[in-house]
């Protein structure tokens, strides 16, 4: 058997298990999230069966990274229930050997090159999704592989974070606005990635204000509501 | 723009004009009680060290012992080279972040726009002169003429540092200067490696003998090249150009804004920053390891990728042996061993303070805190093992701490590694914690703690081997026993205390 189909079988039998075990990958009830006083997230309700791409979308202050941010256990709600694998998510290292989250720029590690990082994100895991030089090809990185992340563009470092959360195996990506600094082409390669990402069995969670980005996805508003 | 453009009718009193009216529009300048107060304080701070400051000069009449010239020189030359190459690494001629925005692109005079940041560089060459001229008379002695010796130092002291400040300022305007500077540094560190090693004996004993005359005259000449480099910096501000000044302007202004502001360890990240961002690199494999351990290979792989900075900490290992030549007691040996070995191990935790201070891409790797902790806890034990025992061997070699110190240096690693990470992943210091106010004044715990933090791991894991410097010479045995303890129990504590 080839090794591609090899692998689409691996991936299909994760999906089957992972349906099997969750009926739901994430779910939210009765959220309230209120920072300084001023309500953030209210009374919010959201169910997200594996496989799924979400889309939160909404204006500027309407909660979608606070959202993101309770499902990845880094803003505790003031009441109702977040439950991420059926269990609250924690801020430890089982919870995101699980789920890849992609929020601002992360601080590279200073002496690497861009090509190193994502050396070293295939080195941690076990069993990475892509090879290295297949990564820098797909997120067009092979010209500047050499470089320190510090030296890129907005852009080609944008890149370069998301070649990083998608290389890596994961069950969940939580993404916040990953259409930050992309040219219009690589957003709708942007899209296929993640279409092919869910199509493995990884459930895709993201806030942005791109259309065309939500419009292959699940929309909601953070209130809960389908947009 | 060359400030050489200037506008017609653009003088000295534009640059006046403009900084009036800029302070105009600022706060409010001190009123006539604050001066006092200011004044009052000054006076009261020279009657409180006019006493000793005069029992330390009386204390320098008389012949130096021959035995410390050497290694005293040798430091005198180490600080001069310390002060050319700082003085190159802030710039030195720079502007506040307002000033390098506004009024460095526009048509006023270069030369007094940059006027006052001379005076300031001046200021304080001429102050570190005074001290560098303290240092000398110190080092060499004083058989006859107290005053007139000490003011000859002085001079030579202020011009040595007023010279190598004008020459980094003549560096930074054009780059054939930039060697001159280079090459004073590397001129001063060699005669430094030359002087520690004894062969300048005679000379230094020529020099701490010399009459009066001889001083004078030697005095006059470093004064008169001093200026005339000065004069030459001073024309040549007109030259340096306007990306220079910006880029020297707004590092100071990071440099300034995370000094004083709430995160001193924001410079580590500004120097890191700057430094990979001006290099080419060539990215090499990773190699296959536990997760934990292929995570702190980056601290090797970035230890690795500069070998002059790590070849430098283990030429500095030998600066506690000069000390010891210069007349340094054993407890302060034991400290600049340990505060040396400290220092090494804390640049080579560089990972965990980034991930300390931003989680993000710590998240995405998914690795194990503790685990990592762990294996990041390695490299700083071995650099500041390795270096602890090189000075410790150096001190027993001549004779500063005889016998089997060394041995201490391998034990005391591991508190050292733990205190360096957690150095590396203290917060910011907490400006909202209560001021104590004592009878010696005002004590900020937030900076204080922020100060302490990771330094008390090291007091703590070292605890055996700061007992054995302050008792009296007798056999080690009971406290290498008691440090190779509590080194790992440091270690393994720290570790262990941190949650997955």
């Amino acid at each position: 058997m080839a090794p591609t189909e090899n692998r689409r079988d691996r991936l299909c039998d994760r999906l089957a298990r992972l349906e099997s075990v969750y009926d739901s990958i994430i779910s939210v009830h009765d959220l309230t999230v209120e920072l300084g006083g001023n309500p953030v997230l209210r009374d919010m309700e959201l169910t997200v069966s594996p496989g799924e791409i979400v889309a939160v979308v909404g204006p500027n202050g309407s909660g979608k990274s606070t959202l993101l941010r309770c499902l990845a256990g880094l803003q505790p709600a003031t009441s109702g229930e977040v439950r991420v694998f059926g269990e609250p998510p924690a801020d430890d290292a089982a919870f995101w050997r699980r789920v890849a989250m992609l929020g601002d720029e992360p601080a590279w590690y200073p002496g690497l090159t861009a090509r190193e990082h994502l050396e070293l994100m295939g080195a941690v895991h076990a069993e990475a999704r892509m090879e290295v030089e297949g990564a820098l090809e797909v997120f067009a990185l092979v010209e500047r592989a050499d470089a320190p992340p510090l030296n890129l563009s907005t852009g080609q470092r944008q890149r370069l974070s998301l070649a990083s959360a998608l290389l890596r195996p994961s069950t969940l990506l939580l993404l916040d606005e990953p259409e930050r600094g992309l040219d219009a082409g690589f957003r709708a390669r942007l899209a296929d990635l993640l279409e092919e990402y869910a199509g493995e069995g990884g459930t895709v969670v993201m806030a942005t204000h791109d259309h065309d980005l939500a419009g292959r996805a699940r929309q909601i508003s953070p209130s809960g509501v389908d947009a | 723009m060359s400030g050489a453009d200037v506008a017609p009718g653009v003088d000295t009193r534009s640059v006046r004009v403009v900084r009036a009216y800029l302070r105009s529009r600022g706060p409010a300048r001190g009123g006539l009680l604050d001066r006092y107060v200011a004044g009052f304080g000054l006076a009261m701070l020279a009657a409180v060290l006019g006493h000793p400051l005069t029992t330390v000069l009386q204390g320098l009449a008389g012949a130096a012992d021959p035995a410390r010239v050497s290694a005293g020189a040798a430091l005198l030359a180490l600080a001069l080279a310390g002060f050319l190459a700082a003085a190159r690494a802030a710039g030195p001629v720079m502007l506040s972040a307002a000033d390098a925005s506004w009024l460095l692109p526009s048509p006023l005079n270069r030369r007094h726009l940059l006027g006052r940041t001379a005076r300031v560089l001046f200021t304080v060459a001429v102050a570190a002169g005074l001290l560098l001229g303290l240092g000398l008379i110190a080092v060499l002695g004083v058989p006859d003429q107290l005053v007139w010796r000490l003011l000859g130092a002085m001079v030579l002291g202020v011009s040595a540092t007023a010279g190598g400040m004008a020459l980094a300022v003549l560096g930074q305007a054009s780059q054939p200067w930039q060697v001159w500077v280079t090459s004073a540094t590397v001129a001063l560190l060699v005669a430094a490696v030359v002087t520690v090693t004894g062969q300048l004996r005679t000379v230094l004993a020529v020099a701490a003998s010399a009459p009066l005359s001889a001083v004078a005259v030697a005095a006059a000449v470093a004064a008169a090249s001093s200026a005339l480099l000065v004069r030459h910096a001073w024309a040549s501000l007109d030259r340096i150009p306007t990306r220079t000044l910006v880029t020297a302007s707004t590092r100071a202004g990071h440099v300034a804004n995370a000094a004083v502001g709430l995160d001193p360890d924001a410079l580590t990240w500004i120097a890191e920053d700057n430094h990979w961002r001006a290099r080419k690199l060539s990215s090499r494999r990773w190699p296959a390891l536990p997760a934990p351990l292929a995570l702190a290979w980056h601290d090797w792989r970035r230890v690795g990728r500069r070998p002059g900075r790590l070849g430098t900490m283990f030429a500095m290992s030998a600066l506690p042996a000069v000390l010891a030549q210069a007349g340094g007691a054993p407890v302060t040996l034991g400290a600049a061993v340990l505060a040396g070995s400290l220092a090494v191990a804390a640049v080579s935790v560089s990972g965990a303070r980034r991930d300390s201070d931003n989680p993000a891409l710590s998240r995405l790797l998914g690795v194990d805190r503790r685990q990592a902790l762990a294996a990041r806890a390695v490299l700083p034990m071995l650099l500041s093992g390795a270096w602890a025992t090189l000075g410790l061997a150096a001190l027993s070699a001549t004779g500063g701490l005889p016998g089997a110190w060394w041995l201490f240096g391998l034990l005391t690693a591991p508190a050292l590694a733990a205190a360096a990470l957690r150095m590396a992943r203290r917060g910011p210091v907490d400006h909202s914690m209560p001021i104590i106010d004592t009878p010696g004044g005002a004590i900020p715990t937030g900076p204080l703690r922020w100060a302490l933090t990771g330094v008390d791991l090291a007091v703590l894991g070292c605890l055996p081997a700061v007992a054995a410097l302050l008792s009296p010479p007798g056999p080690l045995g009971g406290f290498l026993a008691a440090q190779a303890a509590a080194g790992a129990l440091v270690l393994v504590g720290y570790v262990v205390r941190n949650r997955g």
